[in-house]
């Protein structure tokens, strides 16, 4: 499955860029998040309650990060495990352009899902995942905005 | 008593014997709800087992974590391989003399499999302990495609890795299980070589499922006083499941009663032995108490058997003006993580040499390989005999490709290569000896009913239409001359698991006389209790409605090897027939003594036993049963009763012509039948009414595969149709309606003569309803598109022949 979109933050480019790398911004704007640590720079460990359609599970999942072409992007790739309810594994490219005291945040996402999640169809699957990605940069933009003003 | 005011006809019709559209007794009992399925079994302190299932189509299973389900409260026991293997249980042989894991032994080999075993007091409790249990999964490269995996390094089943033998010969690869061979290849080959027109073809029948709507399930109930072990379950072969259960499980057979309850559909989805039964037997006799599992609709579509997946290259010589002169086949079998194909064993690919067909082919070659692929095990009949439908597709769809390149018309060129009715019984090229058949007759009267040739002239007519831009609906005519082989069959060629593929019927006569007959065979919904007391009615003359009729329990129904493969009637029909005869012989002897004259001095009139030339001396059957139990008759035995295991001489070989007539948009690709028409030789027709219900289901189910139904993987091995809203399941909304026609041949050896109908609807319908989309297209050069034809891939279709401009 791949997922891309565009989001504008009321943020430069550095704030952006820091709050990605933060955990606790990120715990805070993930939906579902209930854990997330740094392991060690560049690995974060999460733990994440998903709905899909019939299906809610807990996903454990290790995401790294390849901070090498940082501020213009960096790239991630991670796995997450749902137990019975299936597993998720990808990558993201994500694009940091500047924009005046803006940033346009872009991505394009490539995930393979197994598992009981998997079998629900893809109709389900891409409208949740288009879901949570909203969710989740809405709340980003907002705190990173607030986190730029104060 | 001696009523002589009925003529004998009817005396016939009160007994509601063969012929009648007798209503079905099963009816009054399941209209009402009150049906009696293994989900409806409750039993004291009885346990729920479910199962923790694979979500990788390919993986190593480097740990199971069971210490957060075992700590959940109500959570009895968690099994695994590992507890499995000291037992010797955590594999299983399947019916296709490969073996099987019961539980993940250290890898899985296709998403869905079971990997642990969780028992608990409740089913909800289960299902949340399924979800603490932690499994660690080390992915391996997923192969989901059978012509890959003969060539891919990575070796699917490690187990097996040097044997290159399996249990039908060579292999040739490590993920190759089997060659399969029958005909002559060089003779075949040569005609190839030499022939005037040669039409070759790659004809795909996709995987399907046949999904019946109560899913599989058991309950295993020890007895550790008695020592008894009772297993409830959806079987379609109680008896052989029992003998499997006793050799696997080492509970002496004696000690183990199987019931087949009431089971609502099977279509050869509840033959095998799966990993539920097993799992449930030992978590019961761990415990001591009731252990029932039921699978969920998507557990029945991603785990238990599924149906199809061959990949049929074939070639078909003809000479110019259209006689066949030799077919050759080559499969490809996707058989999945395990050979656990239901086939009698000497036939691997079962009976797919039945693939010349209708059809007077003097030479024949087919080839089968079986290959192991990340998928579910199964290979299952899906209300066919063994692999039927596949040979039926192929060969209707060969026949049309032919008609395509010799530019014929397709009825013509099957007329003109019919086996003709005087040449039976038929050898044909590939083995079999047909029994009885007249194609000409049916498919004359088939063409006549629905007016072929002004459907032809109404198509060509469209096809001018369309080119003038006045239309975009397309005509199709799907035709189909269908010869099955049912009835599995002769011990001397067919046995499962080493088990003959006899079946019997055991009749006892009560002194007033009303009877109870009980048969090796199981009713999933085809109605035995109503049909095969009509052949009891019409052989001993007690009507219908007074005998009783009883499957499905191990403890007191005669051995028999099931339901499945149309192989009821048959061959346990033709057991109830001949234990009824034996009863008549008794009746008669009886007769004689109570009429005072010789034993060949009296004649069986319909419903009693009359002197010779003196009618109006007789004793109906009623008089005779009481008489077996309360006169003491010199040389007889007392009592009125007899069992028959029948070994049938030969298969039997139903067929039928079917004609759809389709309407087909090419911007939307959607379908609409307009008419299917369906002439079916059974040969004796026991119950009309049952006929035509097993015509209707038949077509329907064959109308689901043709247009949208099958089980999709994607690339990481992902079941991508696992729920119902993703496989096609037909309702009333998208089911046609059909005209149901008949001619009558009799099989010459049947006692009967009938020969099975449950399945051929089911045979015909599938290449009916393709070749109808094939027909629609052919005029705009299509030459073969692989089902199902849903409607995105008819779309795809019209698009690739530039139809969307």
């Amino acid at each position: 499955m791949d997922l891309s979109d565009e989001i504008r933050i009321a943020a430069p480019r550095e704030d952006v860029y820091r709050a990605l790398n933060d955990p606790d911004v990120l715990r805070e704007c993930i939906p579902g998040c209930e854990e997330l640590t740094q392991s060690e720079p560049g690995k974060l460990e999460a733990k994440v309650v998903l709905k899909i359609g019939p299906v809610k599970a807990r996903f454990a999942g290790e995401v790294t990060l390849d901070t090498s072409n940082a501020p213009d992007g960096f790239t991630l790739s991670g796995e997450g495990k749902g137990g019975a309810a299936g597993f998720a594994k990808g990558g993201a490219d994500v694009t940091l352009t500047e924009d005046g005291d803006e940033t346009v945040l872009s991505y394009t996402a490539k995930v393979d899902i197994g598992g009981k999640i998997a079998q629900l169809g893809s109709r389900l699957i891409a409208g949740t995942a288009k879901k949570l990605s909203g969710k989740f940069f809405t709340k980003f933009g907002e705190v990173v905005s607030e986190q730029t003003l104060s | 008593m001696n009523d002589q005011t009925m003529t004998p006809e009817e005396r016939a019709a009160n007994l509601k014997g063969m012929g009648s559209s007798r209503k079905r007794v099963e009816d009054v009992r399941f209209t009402q709800g009150k049906g009696n399925y293994v989900d409806d079994i409750k039993l004291d302190g009885m346990l729920f087992g479910d199962f923790v299932r694979s979500p990788y189509a390919h993986a190593r299973v480097v740990s199971v974590n069971k210490d957060a389900a075992l700590a959940l409260p109500g959570v009895i026991a968690v099994l695994t391989a590992e507890d499995l293997s000291p037992l010797g249980l955590h594999w299983m042989p399947t019916l296709a003399g490969d073996k099987q894991m019961v539980l993940a032994d250290g890898k899985v080999l296709f998403q869905g499999q079971e990997v642990a075993y969780v028992v608990a007091e409740d089913r909800y409790i289960a299902a949340d302990a399924v979800e603490l249990v932690e499994v660690e999964y080390e992915e391996l490269p997923v192969l989901t495609d059978p012509f890959e995996a003969l060539k891919s390094d990575v070796v699917l089943r490690e187990d097996l890795e040097g044997q290159t033998e399996g249990a039908h010969g060579p292999r040739k690869h490590h993920n190759h299980i089997f060659t399969w061979e029958q005909g002559d290849k060089d003779t075949t080959e040569a005609v190839l070589a030499e022939a005037d027109v040669v039409a070759e073809e790659m004809v795909y029948y996709h995987r399907t499922h046949p999904c019946p709507l109560e899913t599989c399930g058991c309950v295993a109930s020890m007895d550790k006083v008695t020592g008894k072990l009772t297993l409830y379950g959806t079987f379609q072969a109680p008896h052989a499941i029992r003998t499997v259960v006793s050799l696997i499980s080492g509970v002496a057979e004696h000690n183990i009663r199987v019931i087949s309850p009431d089971i609502g559909g099977g279509f050869g989805n509840k033959v095998g032995a799966y990993a539920g039964y097993v799992c449930s037997v030992v978590a019961s006799i761990v415990t001591g108490q009731p252990v029932k599992w039921v699978e969920d609709r998507m557990e029945n579509l991603m785990s238990t058997a599924f149906a199809r997946d061959y990949w049929m290259q074939g070639k078909i010589a003809a000479t110019k003006d259209g006689k066949i002169t030799g077919l050759w086949c080559h499969t490809t079998a996707d058989h999945g993580g395990f050979d656990a194909c239901a086939d009698p064993t000497k036939f691997p690919a079962g009976f797919m040499n039945i693939c010349t067909g209708s059809y007077d082919i003097p030479t024949a070659y087919l080839a089968v390989d079986g290959v192991y692929t990340n998928k579910a095990p199964g290979g299952v009949a899906y209300r066919c005999s063994f692999r039927v439908t596949e040979a039926a597709y192929f060969i209707e769809r060969m026949i049309e490709v032919l008609a395509i390149k010799l530019n014929m018309d397709a009825a013509e060129l099957r007329r003109i290569n019919f086996i003709k009715a005087d040449q039976f019984p038929y050898q044909s090229a590939l083995g079999w000896e047909y029994d009885s058949g007249d194609y000409h007759t049916a498919w004359d009267k088939a063409l006549k009913a629905v007016d072929y040739e002004g459907l032809r002239a109404e198509q060509a007519q469209r096809i001018e239409d369309f080119k003038a831009g006045k239309t975009r609906k397309l005509l199709g005519i799907g035709l189909t001359h269908f010869t099955e082989i049912v009835g599995a069959g002769p011990v001397k060629n067919c046995d499962i698991l080493g088990l003959g593929m006899f079946d019997s019927c055991e009749i006892r006569i009560h002194p007033t006389g009303s009877a109870i007959a009980r048969l090796g065979t199981i009713s999933q919904g085809q109605g035995h209790a109503t049909t095969f007391a009509q052949i009891i009615a019409s052989e001993i003359g007690l009507p219908a409605d007074d005998i009783t009729l009883e499957e499905g329990d191990t403890d007191t129904a005669p051995y028999g090897l099931g339901t499945y493969g149309s192989r009821s009637t048959p061959v346990a029909g033709a057991a109830t027939a001949m234990a009824a005869r034996k009863i008549r012989a008794k009746a008669q002897m009886i007769a004689a003594y109570l009429l005072e004259v010789h034993d060949d001095d009296v004649e069986w009139d319909v419903d009693r036993f009359a002197v010779k030339g003196a009618p109006e001396r007789f004793k109906t059957m009623k008089e005779i049963a009481f008489a077996a139990y309360n006169q003491a008759i010199p040389g007889l035995e007392p009592g009125l009763e007899a069992v028959s295991y029948y070994d049938p001489p030969n298969m039997t070989y139903p067929f039928g012509a079917y004609v759809c007539v389709m309407e087909i948009d090419v911007d939307t690709g959607e379908w609409e039948v307009r008419q299917f028409y369906a002439l079916d030789d059974c040969g004796t027709r026991i119950n009309p009414m049952i006929i035509e219900g097993q015509v209707h289901g038949g077509v329907t189910e064959a109308l689901a595969i043709a247009m949208g139904q099958e089980i999709a993987y994607d690339e990481m091995g992902n079941v991508k149709t696992g729920t119902l809203m993703d496989f096609f399941l037909p309702t009333a909304w998208e089911t046609p309606n059909y005209i149901t026609d008949h001619t009558v041949t009799p099989s010459p050896h049947h006692p009967i003569g009938a020969k099975g109908v449950g399945e051929s609807p089911n045979v015909g319908g599938v290449p009916a309803f393709s070749n109808a989309v094939h027909d629609a297209f052919r005029p705009f050069g299509l030459t073969q598109s692989h089902m199902p034809h849903d409607h995105w891939r008819i779309w795809k279709i019209a698009n690739g022949l530039g139809m969307h401009g």
